[in-house]
């Protein structure tokens, strides 16, 4: 089953792909600073509303089916750094 | 796959750059969305400029590619957006002509970029799994047959499934004023492809036209809103399971601990085993070839023998 037939990587195909690991890299940082830091106040507020609404209109178990959640089972959020992109 | 996070990514805000790899004409340009650093497998947006013509020719690597503007001239027809093209490495595609010139997608799924001229297969080349389709025009949406599913109004037109790893191919929408309120995730890679439309999620925000994502196993994604509907491509490289819950702040740490819980509760007998000695290594009695090493050489196992009740020391 060869999905990725075997062959020599080629001299211009090194360099290649080194300078998109590098591109890469810079893009993941401002992406995880984005997500991780810059919009983290408003995530909260998105986050209060989806645990709002679980207990209101109900929280998709599967498909169609709607379980609306008690107040004693919504989690907490816990002391440690909350981080989106890993 | 060696695939770092990169979500959201909106290739709107990047230029095109010109593809310098040595095999492919001049005239092609790409986006990069995603690379896997080990391998060179990657995911970009492309486009071609018009008049781009590419004689027969194979990729090492499996290839898939997604037309979204303009056509393909090939074998005397034309292949216009919608169409979707799956190569096996080493399968030999005809030659195309873009008069217009395309813009799409295209995934090298397990090594970098490559073209090799050439007018006959590879002698390792499987060709009975090429797929050609329009996924616009010969395929229907259907739901999503997972268990447990998404809500109703995100629906689904399978292009690829791998028997062996359950990995996929679709194309996806949903609905306008689609929701669905729980937070998901899977055990395998998951990657998308805005085509058309922004859908939300809650740990990212909004994901508009041109919008992409490569999420690694374990980390939670939704609440999911769409306001004016979305269409979309999906990838996974193995089986999606969509692990529901409602605790916005897990890690990826705590959800694969619970993946690994629900998998000992649901499939008892099975995990022991796998989990008892050296048995993580088990081989397949319908795939016993897929085992090879870092080298490409072929692993020989003794489970493959029918000694399934040996003994480890």
């Amino acid at each position: 089953m060869p999905e990725l037939i075997k062959h020599a990587r080629s001299r211009e195909a090194q360099a290649w792909l080194k300078k998109e690991i590098a591109e890469q890299k810079a893009r993941y940082r401002k992406i995880e600073h984005e997500m991780n830091v810059t919009i983290a106040a408003q995530r909260d507020k998105w986050i209060e509303a989806f645990l709002e609404r679980i207990q209101t209109r109900g929280y998709n178990v599967h498909f169609n089916m709607l379980r609306k959640i008690k107040p004693e089972e919504i989690p907490k959020r816990p002391k440690r750094k909350f981080k989106v992109v890993f | 796959m060696a695939r770092p996070h990169i979500e959201p990514f909106v290739d709107r805000t990047v230029p095109f750059k010109k593809m310098t790899l040595p095999g492919f004409p001049k005239g092609m340009h790409y986006k990069m969305l995603s690379l896997d650093t080990d391998t060179g497998a990657c995911s970009m947006t492309v486009m071609f400029e018009s008049g781009y013509a590419l004689p027969p020719g194979m990729s090492y690597s499996e290839m898939e590619l997604f037309v979204m503007t303009g056509y393909i001239e090939m074998d005397g027809q034309r292949h216009g957006p919608g169409t979707y093209i799956c190569l096996p490495a080493g399968v030999s595609l005809p030659a195309m002509k873009m008069p217009r010139g395309i813009t799409g997608l295209l995934f090298y799924n397990y090594g970098e970029p490559s073209f090799v001229e050439s007018d006959a297969d590879h002698p390792l080349a499987e060709r009975h799994k090429l797929i050609k389709v329009n996924a616009y025009d010969d395929l229907q949406w259907s739901a999503t047959n997972f268990f447990p599913a998404t809500a109703p109004g995100c629906m689904v037109k399978i292009l690829k499934f791998d028997e062996r790893t359950q990995a996929f191919t679709f194309m996806y929408c949903m609905t306008p004023n689609f929701w669905q309120d729980n937070i998901s995730y899977h055990d395998c890679a998951e990657e998308a492809y805005h085509i058309w439309g922004t859908s939300w999620m809650m740990q990212f925000g909004e994901l508009p036209t041109g919008g992409y994502f490569w999420r690694p196993p374990y980390i939670n994604h939704g609440a999911f809103q769409c306001k004016l509907g979305t269409l979309a491509i999906g990838r996974t490289d193995s089986q999606l399971y969509n692990h529901f819950h409602f605790n916005p702040w897990t890690t990826a740490d705590e959800n694969r601990e619970r993946a690994g819980a629900r998998m000992l509760a649901w499939k008892p007998d099975l995990y022991k085993w796998v989990a008892t000695g050296e048995h993580n290594h088990p081989a397949d009695f319908e795939f016993p070839h897929a085992h090879f090493n870092e080298k490409g050489e072929r692993i020989f196992q003794h489970h493959e023998g029918g000694d399934l009740d040996h003994k480890h020391k």
